[in-house]
């Protein structure tokens, strides 16, 4: 009892991110309830994983077992289950990922357990553990109380905890897998890459935007390079669409994608209404256009009013600096 | 109670087509797409084919403009069949992401540009305007539009009417932040579940005031209410017929020259739906110093600018030329300085392609309203 469970999640190899986030999460947790951080990994030839899961828990249940091979949430499901009844932990995490998501649900509706979706952080009420998440597209944080008694579930959003340094070194336990057959109702076919080279423009994190200001196809390698300073993707209007600069599928606007970049950088474009409604959810918007009245200063965050071919060259070197 | 459901066959009138083929022969759009609306018309015979027709993209190159209703000697509307295949990927919610957020935005604020409600009166916030009480009298009741409203460069076109309205001692109201989306794209889109919603919900609000008549602005907005409300009650016309009615009993004056050379683009959903050719000529005609010229296609002919039928949320795949850039490029041959519009899907449309074709120098894209408020003294 008391102790806080971690579902490892890894694919093609990789440990993913969410594992350690999710444990220094845990340890937070763990040590207000007076209990143990415990991570759970299921894989086959995986101890590397393990011993770097036991870098940030208490003790690493490892159940190393060619059924695990690659993520099955049928099989997860029962091995968790059995778990939950041999361990009776306080809480279990798991990640807010097509993997956890797949798998949580119904593993809550099997163990009938309290269960709390996309958490991003815990409170504390009596000694019980408040997870906290967003609600209305993220405009209000809620602390929503388990209801019930424990063992509690949750599935934690990606990248909402900063990883330290590892400061533990739990021991590794190999258990032999509760699921000793494998099933053959749901199975594992094929991995299946995204293409390479096809960037989807509304997932970029930074987007350089392109309109008529740059004027022609050949202005379009100062853009690039600004865009591989910044580690940017891409995209631009109907006008650099339909000119050919870029692909269509780079076209950001109401016929085009709807982007939600941490960062546009909007380069000579004026902001078409289409074009607005298309960029205007992104987090920060930096505009340059020699056009003080050009629309598409309403909506920046910062406006660089001058002409985009003194600017954007001396921008691309700033950050060159900067980056060293 | 039982229900008949109409087959696809009987709601288009399918076995009325003779397959003389005038539908696709006048559509503008095929010079750039695959689009062959007979065809589908055709196709359409065979109802288990149906979801196969469906997905095929060229059902989304159509701009519902008309031209086949008009030209059709049987009196089918081709374009129609065209949305009804829209609506069975609506209804099985396989819709392009843009379509769908611009359908459920108009579901939740009332307007396809997920702009919030309560900002639809921004536009009005410097004016001294009236908006309309349930019950209370009004001579005219205006209906404004949702791009217009919202889009920061037309908004003007809503603030000149306020003045042209009111130097003329007209009098009118707003029916302010409850007005909702006129649903013409709506329909266009295939949603045919929330187009119900809409005019049974419009029918109902316009129908609590006590106006004799409603103006609208936009022609999309026009033809839907005139043609779609079965039970509004009061007579809807488009603004042009209003100013043009206020130039020739002499209640307004237009006495400010505004030098140029305009061609006027007859938008699709006044001229060849609605048959309003003239009041935009007569207003524009009427400007001091105007020298007014028209395209060739003109009128019954007029290209269309490839804003409506939903396009403004669907992109074709074509990259042959777009239409309105080519209209742009006959404005610009014919030495026009103001390509002028009355319709705000037109202006936006237009607008991209004198930008794209690097004609900003020499001409602009105006509103009539937009060229007025140049012509008028305050």
């Amino acid at each position: 009892m008391s102790d806080v469970f971690v579902l490892a999640e890894h694919r093609q190899g990789e440990l993913r991110d969410i594992t350690l986030e999710m444990l220094t999460l845990a340890n937070g947790v763990a040590e207000k309830l007076g209990g143990n951080t415990v991570a759970v990994l299921l894989g086959s030839g995986v101890d590397s994983f393990a011993e770097k899961v036991s870098g940030y828990s208490d003790k690493v249940l490892y159940i190393d077992d060619p059924l695990f091979e690659d993520y099955n949430s049928e099989k997860y499901q029962r091995v968790l289950a059995a778990l939950l009844d041999d361990y009776k932990p306080t809480l279990l995490m798991v990640g807010h990922t097509t993997q956890g998501v797949d798998m949580a649900p119904a593993l809550a509706v099997e163990k009938q357990l309290p269960f709390i979706s996309d958490v991003f952080e815990f409170e504390f009420e009596d000694g019980k553990p408040i997870p906290v998440r967003q609600f209305y597209g993220g405009k209000v944080n809620a602390n929503v109380a388990f209801k019930g008694d424990p063992p509690y579930l949750a599935t934690i959003r990606e990248a909402s905890v900063e990883v330290g340094e590892p400061s533990k070194q739990g021991s590794v336990e190999k258990i032999d897998s509760p699921l000793k057959e494998d099933i053959d109702y749901r199975r594992f076919i094929e991995y299946i890459e995204a293409e390479v080279g096809d960037v989807d423009i509304t997932q970029s994190e930074i987007l350089v935007a392109v309109g008529r200001g740059v004027r022609e196809d050949k202005n379009m390698p100062m853009v690039e390079e600004l865009a591989q300073v910044l580690k940017a993707d891409l995209c631009g209007s109907r006008a650099a669409t339909d000119a050919g600069w870029l692909p269509h599928d780079r076209q950001v606007g109401t016929s085009g994608k709807t982007v939600k970049p941490k960062l546009y950088l909007a380069i000579g474009i004026s902001g078409a209404f289409q074009h607005l409604a298309g960029m205007k959810g992104a987090k920060t918007i930096v505009a340059i256009n020699k056009d003080p009245e050009a629309p598409i200063f309403a909506e920046a965050d910062y406006g660089i009013v001058d002409d985009l071919f003194k600017v954007v060259p001396v921008l691309t070197e700033k950050l060159k600096e900067l980056k060293g | 109670m039982e229900t008949e459901l109409q087959s696809f066959i009987e709601k288009y009138d399918l076995l009325g087509c003779i397959q003389c083929g005038r539908c696709t022969g006048g559509c503008p759009v095929t010079v750039r797409t695959n689009l062959n609306v007979r065809r589908f018309v055709y196709d359409s015979l065979d109802e288990d084919i149906l979801e196969e027709l469906a997905n095929l993209p060229e059902i989304w190159d159509c701009t519902a403009c008309s031209t086949c209703a008009v030209r059709c000697p049987k009196g089918l509307k081709p374009l129609e069949v065209l949305i009804g295949l829209r609506g069975i990927l609506v209804e099985g919610g396989r819709v392009q992401p843009t379509v769908r957020d611009a359908l459920e935005s108009v579901f939740r604020e009332g307007n396809p540009w997920d702009k919030p409600r309560a900002a639809r009166c921004d536009w009005m916030k410097d004016l001294d305007v009236r908006i309309a009480e349930p019950g209370e009298a009004v001579e005219n009741l205006i209906f404004v539009c949702c791009t217009i409203v919202y889009d920061p460069k037309l908004q003007v076109i809503a603030q000149n009417l306020v003045r042209i309205l009111n130097k003329a001692g007209v009098d009118f109201a707003f029916i302010g932040e409850d007005e909702t989306c006129c649903g013409s794209e709506v329909h266009n889109l295939g949603e045919e579940g929330l187009f119900e919603m809409l005019v049974e919900d419009n029918t109902e609000l316009l129908n609590s005031f006590n106006a004799k008549r409603m103006v609208t602005i936009s022609p999309h907005c026009y033809t839907a209410f005139k043609n779609e409300h079965p039970d509004l009650k009061m007579e809807v016309v488009h603004y042009t017929q209003l100013v043009g009615e206020l130039l020739e009993d002499k209640k307004l004056e237009l006495t400010r020259e505004v030098p140029q050379r305009i061609v006027f683009h007859d938008p699709c959903f006044l001229g060849k739906q609605n048959h309003v050719f003239d009041e935009p000529r007569y207003i524009l005609g009427n400007i001091p110093g105007a020298e007014l010229v028209e395209f060739d296609r003109c009128r019954e002919r007029s290209l269309c600018c490839e804003g409506g039928g939903g396009k403004m949320w669907v992109e074709t795949e074509s990259t042959k030329e777009r239409l309105s850039d080519t209209r742009v490029k006959d404005a610009r041959a014919l030495e026009a300085g103001i390509l002028a519009v009355a319709c705000p899907f037109c202006e936006l449309t237009l607008d991209d392609s004198v930008k794209a074709k690097g004609f900003e120098e020499e001409m602009r894209v105006a509103e009539i309203l937009e060229i007025l408020g140049e012509a008028i003294e305050d």
